[in-house]
């Protein structure tokens, strides 16, 4: 497993939070809607990368968890009329359990027949809900009031307008990692990278892997249940489209371009997709080319993403300066 | 009756032409074990080449034959009468296109990387599936985001009366085209030399190197053969249909579903496979039974799922698929 929490990564973290909660200050209204979308996009990389860097496995599927996550908060505020408060937890376990049954079909097969299987379940959840008429169908649906969650009560303050929404986001991302990091740094994340190294050894040491794999699907599904929640919540609206193929495909090029071996790198990999992408998007919509040629040079030569060259980076900065042992091996999650 | 047989017929077409993929990506998997996630852009291009040879056809025979003096909006109209009867050079150009991008594809990109020892399968599934994107964001910057269409060719206009049946001609070209390609791929692999060669690198690729085999022209040329298959399914289909960037996304799906229905890799078992799944997914859309549960009538349409759950139920049932894949036991 990853080195243990020392002072200096500590210190590292405790300035990326301080530059995070300064963001709506220092850069503009536009930049604070960005940070808006990278959050529910890296939380769902974040749920896919549990899957992809540490079981080792390729979900093209986590469309359905993200869409479902959506829908499912619209059924139960606006249809089951649940109170909003509550829904919220109830979507977690609500995807949650979709992993548990999915997981459960898909446990036995091998990995390039992973990667198909969950690319077809979500299609076929894609088409139920392109169906289902009471939730506006193709059209989607409209919250009736909304699913922003009222926290003036704390210091007046007001999730209804962007800057006050990321905070929000921001809390429920900070959320979210500190539990798929616990998650993954007790004993059962050594189980999971041990099925991505070797699964024959796993079951040899008397592991049923099969009841880690299903688990660990439902925690990546949950994760992505919560950014459908907060997809839902920055639209004010469900529709189909977070539950098309594109994209279980594009988070899947978010967390390889970010690195798949480091915790952190889905975040990246997500800040860097959607920055480039609006960026790209003045010159040409086709921003596609660009990033999956990036995606496929990284994938053929750099499987370590940007986080590996932030590593490679940091090792160098302090060799450098002379204060890190030379050859000392560059910390990867998981490893 | 005449409905049964007609939607049969039909369901029989889309076979056909979900095996035309369904093999490419097969003969790939079988013999690379890689997972070519792009071969949905691989017919994509087939068909944005197609209607390309077409259109530049029509134009050219325009620019010769058409009477002087004709404005832009007449003479357009006389270049796509003409265009239609290229259908059938773009049906040999673009599968030898694009088969050609495949081969250098595999012979440059993909084999050099796993003599670099990134011979995973992931990794490469993962390659190809950012080509995929590449080549859907490329044809959209080349082609633009309108939808274009190949005319049908003289040939292939009308319907014929078929076992007292008036079936489309085009349609009835598709089933034929497949069970030819069916038929001729049955007949290389199992009878001919570069055949046997192709089944012992299935088997045992080692052994195929050992005998002094060049297997990385081998390899490369079933890639080639492989989406040079999906191209002309592109083709095939184009008249039919409209062509978009992102046509190649929903029958690629599809396509999965077949292998996995077949068995990963197995040739015989993919051939089945796109019969099973064709015809499941014609007959939903097709029958759309009302139901009465509980007093309210349901209508089961299963239109946008029958083939996933057809694959569910499969996998439940035997996790290798129906015919086995390769490898399994």
């Amino acid at each position: 497993m990853s080195k243990p929490l020392t002072l200096e990564s500590a210190a590292w973290a405790v300035a990326a939070l301080v530059l995070l909660l300064l963001l709506p200050m220092i850069f503009s209204a536009t930049t604070v809607d960005w940070a808006n979308e990278v959050i529910y996009w890296a939380i769902l990389c974040l749920g896919v990368n549990l899957v992809l860097g540490y079981m080792g496995y390729v979900s093209l599927g986590h469309a359905m968890f993200i869409g479902t996550g959506a829908y499912f908060l619209a059924l139960f505020v606006d249809f089951a009329e649940v109170p909003l408060g509550w829904s919220i937890p109830l979507v977690v376990v609500g995807t949650a359990l979709l992993g548990l049954v999915v997981g459960a079909i898909v446990m036995r097969v091998n990995r390039i027949q992973f990667l198909v299987i969950t690319l077809a379940i979500a299609e076929l959840i894609h088409g139920v809900f392109h169906q289902i008429r009471a939730t506006g169908g193709d059209d989607g649906h409209s919250a009736n009031d909304t699913w922003r969650v009222d926290l003036t009560w704390f210091g007046g303050w007001d999730t209804s307008e962007s800057t006050g929404f990321y905070y929000w986001n921001l809390l429920c991302l900070l959320a979210v990692m500190l539990v798929l990091w616990r998650f993954l740094r007790s004993p059962f994340g050594s189980v999971l990278v041990g099925i991505r190294e070797n699964e024959q050894r796993m079951t040899s040491l008397g592991y049923n892997i099969a009841i880690y794999k299903i688990i660990a699907f439902a925690v990546s599904g949950a994760a992505a249940g919560v950014a459908g929640i907060l997809y839902a919540q920055n639209l004010q609206s469900v529709n189909p489209e977070p539950l098309t193929w594109q994209v279980s495909g594009e988070a899947l090029l978010m967390v390889i371009i970010g690195g798949r071996k480091y915790f952190i790198g889905p975040v990246l990999g997500a800040a860097f997709y959607i920055v480039v992408k609006h960026l790209l998007e003045s010159i040409t919509s086709e921003y596609i080319i660009f990033l999956g040629l990036a995606f496929m040079a990284i994938v053929a030569f750099f499987g370590r993403g940007i986080a590996g060259y932030f590593v490679d980076l940091y090792v160098w900065a302090k060799r450098r300066a002379g204060v890190g042992r030379p050859g000392a091996p560059a910390a990867e999650a998981g490893e | 009756m005449e409905a049964l047989l007609t939607n049969l017929l039909h369901a029989l077409q889309l076979s056909m032409l979900y095996f035309l993929l369904a093999v490419g990506l097969t003969l790939i998997f079988g013999l690379m074990d890689t997972l070519n996630l792009a071969h949905g852009g691989f017919y994509t291009i087939g068909a944005y080449v197609g209607w390309r040879i077409t259109t530049w056809g029509g134009a050219l025979l325009a620019m010769f034959f058409a009477e002087p003096g004709l404005n832009d909006f007449e003479f357009n109209r006389v270049a796509l009468q003409y265009s239609t009867e290229f259908f059938w050079a773009a049906l040999i150009i673009a599968p030898v296109f694009v088969g050609g991008a495949g081969y250098l594809f595999q012979r440059y990109v993909l084999h050099p990387l796993s003599e670099r020892g990134r011979e995973t399968h992931l990794d490469f599934a993962l390659l190809t599936f950012g080509l995929l994107f590449v080549i859907m964001g490329s044809m959209e910057l080349v082609f633009g985001t309108t939808p274009l269409s190949i005319g049908m060719p003289a040939l292939l206009t009308g319907s014929i009366d078929l076992f007292g049946l008036n079936y489309p001609v085009y349609r009835l070209f598709i089933i034929l085209m497949g069970i030819a390609i069916a038929i001729l791929l049955y007949f290389v692999l199992d009878r001919t030399v570069w055949g046997a060669i192709v089944r012992a690198g299935v088997d045992n690729r080692d052994m195929v190197l050992g005998m002094g085999i060049n297997i990385t022209k081998v390899f490369a040329i079933v890639f080639a053969v492989g989406t040079g298959m999906a191209a002309l399914a592109g083709v095939i289909y184009a008249p039919g249909a409209s062509i978009t960037a992102t046509m190649g996304a929903r029958i690629l799906v599809v396509t999965f579903v077949i292998v996995v229905v077949g068995g990963l890799g197995n040739l015989t078992g993919s051939f089945y496979a796109s019969l099973i799944v064709g015809f499941v997914d014609s007959l939903a859309q097709a029958y759309k039974p009302t139901v009465e549960i509980f007093g309210t009538e349901i209508q089961i349409d299963l239109e946008l799922y029958g083939i996933y759950i057809l694959l569910a139920v499969v996998l439940m049932i035997k996790p290798t698929g129906i015919f086995g894949s390769k490898g399994a036991t």
